[in-house]
């Protein structure tokens, strides 16, 4: 008998692929544990982006594999794989700026009879989601509409979670709230996550391994644990 | 008489309204021009042909024309369509091939000549102190409905913010578990039920014949593009851009008054300013 699904992870292997003829990944081989966080750092323009959108199928994948949560899932279309139970947020153009607070959330759900229910479970980390439904999203602050993208990530109770850069531009404090709420998403749900940062701080303070990439390629992996693993990243950062 | 033009500009912006209503959730959710929306037009006032052949109820029509035109807009976008969206401009090309196709397919089986249709409403009413059609009316009342209909399902339904996601950022609605496709098709199959059924319930006013939904598709691309894709601007130009087609028409010069539509269009294009 196959395992559960929910406790399945997140398998790349070979990945190759860009933006038309521009290849812009070289081979990137990767893995995942259920309940595990992974950090993917690296400096702009090197494929991190381009990592997350070929995995969510966003862009064409030319050579590789792809399987997360116990399903191959090379060559699917984007809404079959968050079906799957997959979050993505993005890092640009994230929400819809012309929907309302209620109506970007309940874009997610497939199913709109648990809204409800799932509504109080975010608010209780972002209060002002109760409050504000009815806002008009674009009208949000910035950190605002980035705990908005999270919420709606994690409204639907996703199994595996793929983030790019949230806490670009965002303050301190916002910063440590999201890393309050994605650890405890971690604990109480056995929720995976793909963490792509620059702020390798925040990275490190979440990921239990990361990888760091250049120019779309893997060129160093470790556990976050490790001693010096902060300098490690940090000098393929700074060269 | 005042009053008889009043009732044919709101009765006039009533009718562009419901041809133009299936063009712009095309235009909107697809991104494309659908430019058999004529055709499609034409195939709904055919339904209303053939049922006044068949002797059937003339309402009957309607039903018809709707189930005609989703089906017909069913298979264009099934095995034409849908393989030519990341093409915009090929699908301009596809959607006029298509036209001329059902034009033509129409023409071979029914002739060149003016068809005759029953209506479905042959009374007057007194109102305001004139005599007017009855029928324009309801297809005032029609166009309301149709409007007020579609504003609804697109602001209080879960079908409704899902469009106006894929109308806002097609690749995150994608992302967020949404079939786009699928979301496509059904607008496609809509809005050529929308054009179909609009071109049975035009029938009464207009002579039936094949090429008959080129005109209507003109002034109904015109309206879509000053409107900017939302149905209270749609709305509104049919009565600014209707009305003055009537009033060109009435005290003018009725070839000028047809291209009324076209000529404001083309003037408010020019100097609207595109917010950024």
């Amino acid at each position: 008998m196959s395992a559960p699904v929910v406790a399945r992870g997140l398998a790349v292997g070979g990945l190759e692929g860009g933006y038309g003829s521009s290849p812009v990944l070289h081979g990137v081989t990767f893995h995942i544990g259920p309940g595990e966080i992974f950090g993917v750092l690296g400096k702009n323009g090197m494929g991190k982006t381009t990592l997350l959108r070929t995995i969510m199928g966003l862009l064409p994948l030319r050579r590789g594999k792809i399987e997360m949560l116990g399903e191959n899932v090379t060559g699917w279309p984007p809404y079959r794989i968050t079906r799957l139970g997959v979050s993505y947020v993005p890092q640009e153009k994230s929400i819809f700026q012309d929907l309302s607070v209620d109506e970007n959330l309940r874009l997610a759900l497939r199913e709109p009879s648990s809204f409800d229910e799932r509504l109080v479970a975010v608010a209780g980390w972002f209060p002002f989601l109760a409050t504000r439904r009815q806002q008009r999203a674009g009208t949000l602050s910035g950190g605002e509409q980035k705990m908005l993208l999270i919420a709606r990530a994690l409204l639907t109770r996703p199994h595996l979670v793929l983030i790019d850069e949230i806490t670009e531009g965002l303050q301190p404090a916002v910063i440590s709230q999201l890393q309050e709420i994605l650890a405890e998403e971690r604990r109480s749900r056995g929720t995976s996550i793909v963490l792509v940062e620059q702020n390798v701080q925040f990275a490190l303070a979440l990921a239990d391994r990361y990888a760091v990439l250049k120019l779309g390629r893997i060129v160093e992996t470790g556990s976050t644990i490790d001693t010096g693993a902060q300098k490690t990243i940090e000098r393929h950062l700074v060269i | 008489m005042y009053t008889i033009q009043l009732f044919d500009v709101i009765t006039t912006a009533g009718v562009l309204y419901i041809v133009a209503l299936g063009l712009l959730l095309v235009y909107g959710v697809l991104k494309i021009i659908n430019l058999a929306h004529g055709a499609f037009l034409a195939l709904g006032s055919y339904a209303a042909v053939i049922a006044t052949w068949l002797g059937w109820n003339p309402w009957s029509a309607l039903v018809i024309a709707l189930a005609v035109g989703i089906a017909v807009g069913a298979v264009a976008e099934w095995r034409v369509l849908r393989r030519l969206y990341v093409r915009p401009l090929d699908t301009i090309l596809a959607t006029w091939g298509l036209n001329i196709i059902i034009v033509q397919s129409i023409t071979l089986y029914f002739g060149r000549e003016i068809q005759f249709a029953e209506s479905t409403i042959t009374q007057a009413v007194n109102v305001g102190g004139v005599t007017y059609s009855l029928y324009r009316l309801v297809l005032l009342l029609v166009a309301v409905v149709l409007g007020t209909l579609v504003w609804l399902v697109m602001r209080r339904t879960q079908i409704g913010i899902v469009a106006r996601a894929v109308i806002m950022n097609e690749e995150l609605a994608e992302a967020l578990g949404i079939n786009t496709r699928l979301v496509r098709f059904v607008t496609f199959c809509l809005g050529a039920g929308l054009a179909s059924l609009a071109g049975a319930l035009i029938t009464p006013l207009v002579s039936v014949h094949p090429n008959l939904g080129v005109p209507w598709l003109i002034n109904a691309f015109m309206l879509v593009l000053v409107s900017g894709m939302s149905l209270g601007n749609l709305a509104l130009a049919a009565l600014i851009l209707g009305g003055a087609q009537v009033l060109v028409s009435s005290y003018g010069n009725p070839v000028l008054g047809s291209l009324t539509i076209v000529i404001l269009a083309v003037i408010i294009l020019r100097f609207r300013t595109i917010p950024t």
